[in-house]
């Protein structure tokens, strides 16, 4: 997962000419906001189906497929095999009522219940959707206008640097860990030890680590007061992000579908498309 | 021939020049630190998480908003880049972790001087720590089994009670008091070889 999670950040803004690419900043996290709200209202699979397969599409348009799929291979599908396996079998999830299909043997029944899976569907599609997204709108904004969006939004500027800083280190360290720990594996380090030596061997790689990134800090910030970092004067970006058309009519189709869909929770509920299925409170 | 003797006092420097902007520095090596062991852990093949340990590191070392803004951040990176919009609530329990780890470093019980003590503090973290997690994983991800290592014990409950909410609070307890344990060790281990000159607040009251 860890790196899955780094090759992500070390790549960081994936270039493209798509659409959505050229979108504002705010226009790409608003519809993140408001497809994975979405999600978490309905209670619906083939809403989140739809969702899912719209945002993977864009996730295609934009060329970050690929880092889209493996995410959710290594986030999602695991909760989704694991619940289906515990809450959509005879385990003891209590709303379980309708068989999906199911044998005997030996006396036990082996099998899966609609509830269960379809709950297990349900919440794990909803986490799938807002991964994609998620990387979707992190992955298509450069980094300068991702800094520049949050000064933008007022988010003070102490924030932004410390984002986009943690983004920035964390691919050092991970370079500097590999090192520390190829020196203390040529010192005898053995990772192929019992459980409490490889839980002693976490110490000897930490404090080299953390005592390097520390001294680092102060040079780090002996650099940014040098470039007037809290000097107390207003703070201007390279990039001036602005609303297009495209943003418009983003938040317009947003608008329309918002519309839709308090349309269909105030004539069909929450659950509008799936027939006989009712809707389960979290943890059911 | 006379002399005044000028009496020559230590110098005490109270809040050290660019005390402010170091903090804001360190608050993303805190984050990078938290990300960083997940990788260690990766190496070592451990059955563990450890991604609040240099959250309690960086409020020992550094003071309770480093802490809470290290850790809090580490999440908001993560929530952006693998885990997806609803991972940033994990973001609480860092902060969560960084004021009871402040408290307890306060009362002097984060300290490898005292074993005993850091060890009951440990347990305090990781069993005070399952009432959040337990709520995030019930709203956030329908109290789904989310970590592979302890989905025996929830499948185990809830096939005993017949209850998510027990499952996520079982599985829980199995997971976050080794964790949070070992995450305070370490941190107390570590924050200890600190030199002086790098810590950014004053020692420990007891």
């Amino acid at each position: 997962m860890s790196s899955t999670a780094l090759k992500i950040l070390r790549s960081g803004y994936v270039r493209g000419n798509s659409a959505f690419h050229h979108l504002d900043g705010r226009t790409k996290f608003l519809f993140f906001l408001w497809i994975s709200l979405f999600n978490y209202v309905f209670y619906d699979l083939y809403f989140s189906a739809a969702s899912f397969a719209i945002v993977l599409a864009l996730a295609f348009a934009c060329r970050i497929g690929k880092i889209v799929l493996t995410v959710i291979s290594i986030v999602a599908l695991p909760i989704l095999i694991l619940g289906i396996i515990i809450l959509g079998s005879p385990l003891g999830f209590p709303p379980n009522k309708t068989p999906l299909f199911g044998i005997i043997l030996y006396g036990h029944q082996i099998g899966l219940f609609l509830e269960g899976t379809v709950y297990v569907s349900v919440w794990s599609a909803r986490l799938a959707i807002t991964i994609s997204a998620a990387l979707l709108a992190y992955l298509t904004t450069h980094p300068s206008d991702l800094a520049a969006i949050m000064l933008k939004s007022r988010l003070p500027y102490k924030f932004a640097y410390a984002f986009l800083a943690t983004v920035q280190l964390i691919p050092i360290l991970t370079n500097e860990m590999t090192t520390i720990y190829q020196a203390q594996v040529s010192r005898g380090l053995n990772v192929k030890a019992n459980l409490i030596d490889r839980m002693k061997s976490i110490v000897v790689l930490m404090i080299p680590l953390t005592l390097g990134a520390i001294n680092q800090t102060q040079t780090r910030a002996i650099a940014l007061e040098s470039r007037g970092f809290s000097a107390p004067v207003k703070k201007v970006m390279l990039r001036d992000p602005r609303f297009k058309f495209a943003d418009y009519f983003m938040f317009c189709a947003m608008g329309v579908f918002t519309a839709t869909f308090a349309y269909l929770i105030s004539t069909r509920g929450l659950v509008p498309f799936m027939q006989g299925v009712e809707y389960l409170l979290p943890g059911g | 021939m006379t002399s005044d003797m000028k009496s020559v006092e230590p110098t005490v420097v109270a809040r050290p020049a660019g005390f402010a902007i170091l903090q804001v520095v360190l608050i993303p090596v805190i984050a990078a630190l938290n990300y960083v062991t997940g990788v260690v852990i990766n190496l070592l093949k451990l059955p563990l998480f450890m991604d609040t340990w240099a959250t309690m590191f960086g409020t020992v070392v550094a003071g309770l908003w480093v802490g809470i803004g290290g850790g809090f951040l580490y999440n908001i990176v993560m929530a952006f880049t693998l885990w997806g919009l609803p991972a940033w609530v994990w973001g609480f329990i860092n902060v969560y972790i960084a004021v009871i780890t402040w408290v307890l470093w306060r009362v002097g019980w984060v300290s490898i001087k005292q074993p005993a003590k850091l060890i009951l503090a440990g347990i305090i973290i990781g069993v005070t720590n399952v009432f959040p997690v337990t709520l995030i994983n019930v709203f956030i991800f329908g109290a789904l089994p989310t970590y592979a290592g302890t989905a025996w014990i929830y499948a185990i409950i809830l096939n005993q009670t017949g209850s998510t909410i027990s499952a996520v609070i079982g599985s829980s307890i199995a997971a976050e008091i080794p964790d949070k344990l070992l995450s305070l060790i370490i941190a107390a281990i570590v924050a200890s070889r600190m030199p002086a000159r790098y810590t950014l607040r004053r020692p420990s009251p007891k």
